[in-house]
């Protein structure tokens, strides 16, 4: 059993990084096109000061540019791994409190964002993706040497 | 030996590289938000309340109304609320100031430039409610180019080659982002967003319904 593992291990990795910088480089490419809406969307939660919340719309879309980058390139994986993970832990705590306070909000993690309909939130779905997100990440922290990477 | 520290180059240079991306994206993204001092403002603009077009500048109380003209939601407030809200500043009843947002895009920003013309004409009202009567189908069409906002312009009755002038040649689009930055610190977090006396109405309630829009208002002062 560990034998084998050992056998497909580097080709988890690699689709494990592929996912999760898949994902963060198109989400944050989809927003850097669109500065101000990613400042909204960011603000509709309601949780941070807005001026913090602002410089977080303005960053988050480069740094998961960066990681999204990292990770599909095989460099940097542990590490990028981890940040993946925080990254998601966040989003996941940030989406849950919208729901739980009752907002109604899309979550603006692929550009969009803002105030919605109260039925047209898809709080659990959001949530979910980013628990399995969350997951991929802390796999690459454990496990970063995989096929195809520029990491040894 | 040699193909491993090649491999460590490489690696550290494309560490190197994302970094360097991700900073540079950061310092432009800071610099192109920020707003921009020499950005011509129309004369109904006051950078006090927010870069806002002011309508009855004296009157009491203040609403803010934060729009951006491709946003649907905001035709359809157009459509329920408009009427009484241009009651209200013909009658000088409170204090009125818009803050077109431009966050739907390219074609947000032509609309509020022709709008910030046609209020140095004096016809900003009329402009803001044929823009909603107008608004395409779907973001960013193609359909709201300059011809487009001069020939909507002349329906109105504004025929000044200062409008046109205005309008083709983007004489305001520089102060869209100073109404963009100042909306930020505002913390609008969509539109359309009313204020009155910087009070926020119930998004879920009173941008629906007349009667309800009516009592906000009416519960925020304006008689």
């Amino acid at each position: 059993m560990r034998a084998k593992f050992g056998t497909y291990q580097p080709w988890i990795t690699l689709l494990a990084r592929l996912t999760l910088g898949g994902v963060l480089l198109v989400a944050g490419a989809l927003k850097v096109g669109n500065l101000q809406k990613s400042a909204m969307a960011v603000r509709a939660y309601e949780l941070l000061p807005t001026a913090i919340a602002n410089f977080l719309g303005y960053v988050l879309p480069w740094l998961e540019i960066g990681l999204g980058l990292l990770l599909i390139l095989g460099v940097a994986v542990s590490i990028s791994g981890l940040f993946g993970a925080i990254i998601m832990f966040a989003f996941i705590i940030a989406i849950a409190q919208a729901w739980a306070r009752g907002l109604s909000i899309d979550c603006g993690c692929f550009g969009g964002g803002g105030p919605i309909d109260p039925d047209e939130t898809k709080y659990l779905s959001e949530i979910i993706r980013d628990i399995g997100l969350l997951g991929v990440g802390i796999f690459l922290y454990y496990f970063p040497k995989g096929r195809f990477a520029l990491d040894k | 030996m040699a193909s491993s520290s090649g491999d460590k180059g490489t690696r550290n240079l494309l560490i190197a590289m994302v970094v360097f991306i991700v900073a540079v994206g950061v310092i432009f993204s800071f610099i192109s938000s920020r707003s921009d001092s020499t950005a011509a403002i129309p004369a109904a603009v006051s950078e006090s309340d927010g870069y806002g077009i002011v309508l009855n500048p004296t009157s009491t109380p203040t609403i803010d109304v934060y729009i951006d003209y491709q946003c649907p939601a905001c035709r359809v407030f157009e459509i329920i609320n408009g009427g009484y809200l241009n009651e209200v500043i013909a009658q000088k009843k409170a204090k009125v100031v818009y803050h077109p947002m431009t966050f739907i895009g390219p074609e947000s920003i032509l609309a509020a430039n022709a709008a910030a013309c046609a209020a140095d004409e004096g016809e900003f009202v009329d402009m803001n409610l044929a823009l909603f009567q107008n608004q395409p189908q779907g973001e960013n069409s193609g359909k709201w180019q300059s011809e487009y906002f001069v020939a909507l312009g002349k329906s109105i009755g504004i025929n000044s080659n200062t409008f046109e002038q205005c309008v083709n040649d983007g004489k305001y689009v520089n102060w869209t982002g100073n109404v963009a930055a100042a909306s930020a610190k505002a913390d609008v977090n969509g539109t359309p967003t009313i204020k009155i006396n910087g009070k926020a109405l119930d998004r879920n309630t009173e941008y629906g319904d007349l009667g309800k829009f009516r009592a906000a208002l009416a519960a925020g002062g304006v008689k």
